[in-house]
């Protein structure tokens, strides 16, 4: 991985079916993702001595409990990541981290979240007055998580960089344009720009199909040295570079930059350690728990310049099936379900690898990955060689 | 106590060490931000200046004038105790005071044709439990 030590790579990857309903124990989830992925690596839980997850906190065990459950002897690095970082995607960069760097040599990833977690989102204060970063957001009903931000940031957007409400329905059209190629995926019937235009208005302007949607799901990967991956029995799919971004007086409400958040600075700092650049890329799995985001993230990178998506997207064609820059090929979270986040890199391992069966993108191999956005900004390059 | 019995009640603000000023001034209709030594101006009032690590922090007195950053509008209130004020505007203002300064907030306008991103705005001041939390409204002839 350029700039940080040993050379990672992902050799596994696993994941639950995405359910919508029921209320799964996320034991199940979590150990049925985790023995996948080190099925699809070849490897078994005693190669594995560093377990990561991120979570919101009770969505998901606790990284020793999961070494217990897989009868783990002993971790030499472990760490449980709170809803801060840059979404299920931090738990991977994490164990790079710790590889890369001699703290561990065969990590397990997962991120497992439940419908009850996907739903709570800080809905409203249970007292008559509201301290901490609440008391300037809670007072003037600002409830239900972010989702206020991003109808702000979507009227926003348009009135400051041009475009028009339908640019958004492109990434939320072709979300189910992939998905109805996944057979994971919870939503695989196609949709119209006329059905995204026509979807219910959740806080105007942001309408329903803006959003993505809530699942039971838990996503695995398992990372090792780029070394031990080359004996491992699938394709080397390497780290390239990956980078964090937060951006200046980082928070989701009052940060500086209220558009992009830490994408801008993340996206430099990756292009910089990485060894290929935009023009390189075959796929690109890029976060869309809102459809803000995803945009956000095509011009913070460079696939096009700021301001200009609307142009690059060419009516969808661009990243749609034979496009020149496939995206969100699992069907993203408005498809496939909000994974949340690692399930952007498990499907470009996927890609990769040549594995994607009736969604693969021909001899896919440079792709980009990134994860939340605002001021929990990450992302990846990954390649197979 | 509100609790999970009652939901009609609208938050009111529970002040701490660093935003007491801020709503200290609320309550006498005036805005109070911190503003450290360089003369960057913050919001929310914290320990510290967000732009250079400061904290010798000064409450000053700003004018109430801004534009529209962004808003929306909110039919469906995912607190219930704004169940009555729907359709209600939360908005971000750009203050007059300071470029790129910004405030989480409502627009207080019935005619939401008036309300658009650079409108200029003026604070005006709600009571809110033992608190008075600064909102907006749309001025006349004086715009983006």
């Amino acid at each position: 991985m350029n700039g940080a030590g040993r050379g990672v790579a992902v050799a596994g990857i696993g994941s639950t079916v995405p359910q919508r309903k029921g209320e799964p124990d996320i034991r199940t989830l979590t150990l049925d993702a985790c023995h996948e992925a080190l099925d699809d690596a070849g490897l078994t839980p005693a190669d594995v001595d560093g377990v990561f997850q991120y979570s919101f906190g009770g969505d998901a065990p606790i990284a020793i409990s999961t070494q217990r459950m897989l009868g783990i002897d002993n971790l030499t690095a472990f760490n449980d990541i709170m809803g801060t970082g840059p979404s299920g995607l931090a738990s991977a960069m994490d164990a790079a981290t710790a590889i890369a760097t001699g703290g561990c040599e065969t990590a397990l990833v997962y991120r497992t979240i439940t419908t009850a977690a996907g739903h709570t989102g800080v809905l409203r204060p249970s007292a008559p007055t509201v301290g901490g970063a609440m008391q300037f957001t809670a007072p003037y009903g600002y409830a239900g998580g972010i989702i206020l931000g991003m109808a702000m940031r979507k009227r926003r957007r348009i009135a400051e960089l041009g475009g028009s409400i339908e640019d958004y329905g492109h990434i939320a059209v072709n979300a189910r344009t992939w998905a109805a190629r996944n057979p994971r995926a919870v939503f695989r019937d196609p949709i119209s720009m006329d059905d995204y235009l026509s979807s219910r208005v959740i806080a105007e302007p942001l309408l329903l199909l803006d959003c993505d949607y809530p699942v039971s799901v838990s996503v695995a990967a398992v990372l090792t040295t780029e070394e031990r991956a080359r004996d491992l029995a699938k394709p080397v799919v390497r780290i390239d570079a990956m980078a964090y971004g937060t951006g200046a007086g980082a928070d989701w409400v009052f940060g500086d930059d209220f558009l992009f958040g830490g994408s801008i600075p993340c996206a430099r700092e990756l292009w910089r350690r990485a060894s290929y650049g935009p023009d390189d890329l075959d796929v690109a799995q890029l976060y869309d728990g809102f459809t803000h985001i995803t945009i956000s993230w095509i011009e913070a990178l460079g696939l096009c310049g700021i301001g200009e998506f609307r142009d690059w997207v060419d009516g969808g064609r661009t990243i749609g099936p034979g496009g020149s820059l496939p995206l969100n090929t699992y069907g993203g979270q408005l498809g496939a379900g909000r994974l949340h986040g690692l399930g952007f890199l498990t499907e470009a391992v996927a890609q990769l690898r040549g594995d994607a069966g009736e969604r693969q993108v021909p001899d896919a191999r440079v792709a980009v990955v990134a994860g939340a956005q605002g001021p929990q900004a990450g992302a990846m390059v990954v390649a197979r060689d | 106590m509100r609790g999970d019995g009652d939901v009609t009640a609208k938050p009111a603000p529970a002040p701490d060490t660093f935003s007491e000023p801020y709503w200290r001034g609320a309550a006498d209709g005036r805005l109070v931000l911190p503003r450290c030594g360089q003369g960057h101006l913050s919001y929310p009032p914290g320990p510290a200046c967000p732009r250079c690590g400061s904290r010798a922090l000064v409450p000053t007195e700003v004018p109430g004038a801004g534009t529209v950053y962004s808003f929306t509008v909110v039919r469906q209130s995912a607190d219930p105790a704004f169940a009555d004020d729907v359709p209600y505007v939360v908005a971000l203002i750009e203050l007059d005071a300071q470029p790129g300064l910004r405030l989480l907030t409502n627009i207080v306008e019935s005619d939401l044709e008036r309300i658009t991103i650079g409108a200029a705005v003026e604070a005006v001041y709600e009571p809110r439990g033992d608190q008075v939390v600064p909102q907006f409204r749309i001025v006349e002839g004086r715009g983006e």
